[in-house]
């Protein structure tokens, strides 16, 4: 899907994609966040870690009626209290999105798909 | 006063008063918060998460440091808050970790667990942002990590740890834009700097005075300036604004009017976007302040009337404060770019060539060559234009030597000219520029590069003549050889033809064309054509100049 923004001299339709970059590239700069993560693990593999590129494989735009549900999928890092950093990731997101495209969406649901150790000390 | 080792109760304490002083602080940190998010919160939720550590801390009192420690971290995990929550509860996670098994410690371990907090909570982020907390942390740690192994007393290593701490918060807006268009330090880091500070008074066992509670207001006019800003420096003409009047002013609530309508902010705002934009409403108890940008400025505050008195009343036309900005913007000059290490200023006629020489590095081309020399000024002009440190200057026309080398004695630029007398010349001297070089190395390499190249070129005769005895009519075409006629021609390929027979040897290798605004390309083609099948060793490079007087321009190297 995308999102219409109807200006004086005519349309501006911005994609999902575009959405799900900003919304990921927002996402990974969150403390506590190791990656995005695909929404479809047991097709794209156990809880790979995306690629810029392919954001929009762990970020879905909805739109029910009027209004814009985000659901996104999420690696977070492990001794993290997870529902502060997913919380961050919300208010960051929502701002975020507010600030670059004045998008005002309804819900960010976030989905942790896993929790990354491999890096402790 | 020297403490050489540290044990849970001490460190006990140390958390307790940076707790204490983080709580007295933080309406001020709040006020600080802009990134990630400015919602003003960042002082609530350290203090909510310090809490939380706070109370474990007080159960596991006792003198055992790792124990304290664990406490403490367990605490800030659970009772996390906000982003500069999470990342405090990761920095004293790795400071605990950095004390595990150890009863008391040293300079040395404490240096190390914060330098452990500080790589455990690097780690948690895929894309630490600088400029927050973390660099905060890192550069304290930093200075810890250097100091502790000459440095025995524990009270002056933290004395050294919260001056760096707040070198680098100082340092935060440099790394952080945001914080910078605001201008306010992080604040996480101001955070975490109190809570430092905190731990240093109970070291020294001195008091800290309790912050004044009263926060600096939110200031509206620096806002407000931030609005007009945008608007002025936004590609927009005074036409294209929509709303004209820029309308402040204040409503101070009278009670008999608000029980008749009570006042509600949101409600308020909502209603007022309605009539504008670049709307701010900030109310307290008694008075609400309102900045829009609209065309109808007394409707406007006929809403605010509901409520109360206007007082402070403030209307500025935009639409005349825009062309005033305008102008003045017009006349202000950028700040001066930074100076490169070299300019090169030349001179040539046509946009092929000028594009050519721009193309192998030249920094000003001026316009001008035979019968159009640039003045002096003209090229000192050029040389300030180049904003360099060393300009080089080719006039590529011994016309313009003179003018150049003037040029270079009136500028207060260190510059260099180097005579090129013709084009090709000029050309072959620029390619032998190179940036990394010193500049006396190039102006050899250039001088010698010039001199390499044969220089022949292709013009009209204006008027009958007789020149080295060599009859010319007007309307024909001369081949010059380095200066001297030594082809004269009804047509200009064969012109050019009988002097490149005069320029090229069988030393050559490298014939270079570019030919005039007057050639048509199949011209340019046909003497191609010729000029391989008679010199078939020879490579040749061919370049639309679009120079005027010149036909052709022939670089033989």
């Amino acid at each position: 899907m995308s999102i219409e923004f109807n200006m004086k001299d005519g349309v501006i339709t911005i994609t999902n994609d575009v959405i799900a970059t900003i919304v990921g590239g927002t996402a990974v700069e969150c403390y506590g966040i190791v990656g995005m993560a695909s929404k479809n693990q047991i097709r794209d593999g156990i809880a790979e870690i995306l690629r810029k590129d392919n954001y929009s494989r762990g970020v879905i735009v909805r739109k029910e009626g009027e209004e814009i549900h985000i659901d996104m999928y999420i690696i977070v890092s492990y001794g993290t209290k997870i529902s502060e950093v997913a919380h961050n990731v919300q208010s960051q997101v929502k701002y975020k999105l507010h600030q670059i495209l004045g998008l005002a969406v309804h819900s960010i649901n976030i989905y942790i798909q896993g929790v990354s150790v491999a890096n402790q000390l | 006063m020297t403490l050489e080792k540290l044990d849970g109760n001490i460190l006990a304490e140390m958390i307790f008063v940076g707790a204490h002083h983080l709580k007295s602080n933080c309406k001020k940190i709040d006020a600080l918060n802009v990134f990630p998010v400015p919602d003003g919160d960042t002082g609530t939720n350290m203090n909510l998460s310090m809490t939380s550590g706070v109370a474990e801390v007080k159960k596991a009192k006792g003198s055992n440091i790792a124990e304290v420690a664990q406490a403490f971290s367990k605490g800030l995990l659970m009772g996390a808050r906000g982003n500069s929550g999470v990342i405090l509860s990761q920095i004293f996670r790795g400071f605990a970790k950095g004390m595990e098994n150890k009863e008391s410690i040293h300079t040395k371990d404490l240096a190390e667990a914060l330098d452990t907090g500080v790589k455990t909570a690097y780690k948690a982020v895929m894309k630490p942002v600088e400029g927050t907390i973390l660099t905060v942390a890192k550069d304290a740690a930093a200075e810890a990590v250097k100091l502790a192994a000459k440095e025995s007393d524990i009270i002056s290593l933290m004395e050294k740890v919260v001056e760096s701490a707040k070198a680098s918060l100082e340092h935060t807006p440099e790394l952080l834009p945001i914080l910078k268009e605001v201008g306010v330090v992080d604040s996480g880091g101001q955070g975490l700097v109190t809570i430092y500070e905190g731990f240093l008074a109970s070291l020294k066992g001195e008091e800290l005075p309790d912050a004044v509670e009263t926060v600096a207001e939110i200031d509206i006019s620096a806002l407000v300036e931030k609005e007009h800003h945008h608007i002025a420096q936004d590609f927009m003409s005074s036409e294209d604004i929509e709303f004209g009047y820029c309308t402040e002013f204040m409503v101070k609530f009278e009670d008999e009017k608000l029980q008749e309508n009570p006042f509600s902010e949101t409600a308020f705002r909502n209603e007022l976007s309605n009539h504008g934009d670049s709307l701010l409403v900030v109310a307290d108890d008694e008075i609400v302040k309102i900045h829009i940008h609209t065309e109808y400025p007394g409707e406007v505050m006929t809403i605010g009337q509901r409520y109360g008195r206007l007082i402070n009343i403030d209307i500025e036309n935009m639409r005349e404060q825009h062309d005033a900005i305008v102008s003045a913007e017009a006349k202000t000059e950028a700040p001066p770019a930074e100076k490169s290490t070299y300019g090169i200023v030349t001179v040539a006629m046509g946009s092929g060539l000028k594009a050519l020489f721009e193309n192998i590095g030249a920094t000003v081309v001026i316009e001008g060559g035979q019968t159009m020399n640039p003045s002096t000024q003209d090229i000192a002009d050029a040389v300030k234009q180049t904003n360099a440190e060393n300009i080089i200057i080719l006039p590529n026309n011994s016309n313009i030597v003179m003018a150049a080398e003037q040029a270079a004695e009136i500028a207060e630029e260190n510059v260099t000219v180097i005579p090129t007398k013709t084009i090709p010349q000029g050309i072959s001297a620029l390619l032998a520029f190179l940036a990394d070089e010193k500049l006396e190395t190039n102006k050899a390499n250039m001088l010698e590069a010039s001199k390499q190249v044969k220089s022949g070129q292709v013009t009209y005769a204006i008027r009958d003549t007789k020149i080295d005895e060599i009859q010319i009519e007007k309307g024909n075409f001369m081949g010059i050889a380095e200066g001297k006629i030594t082809a004269t021609h009804k047509n200009k390929e064969d012109a050019a033809a009988q002097l490149l027979g005069n320029l090229i040897t069988e030393d050559d290798e490298i014939l270079t064309i570019i030919y005039g605004e007057d050639v048509a390309v199949n011209e340019v083609e046909q003497l191609v054509d010729k000029l391989e099948e008679k010199y078939k060793e020879l490579e040749i490079e061919v370049y639309e100049g679009n120079q005027p007087i010149y036909s052709y321009l022939f670089a033989v190297e």
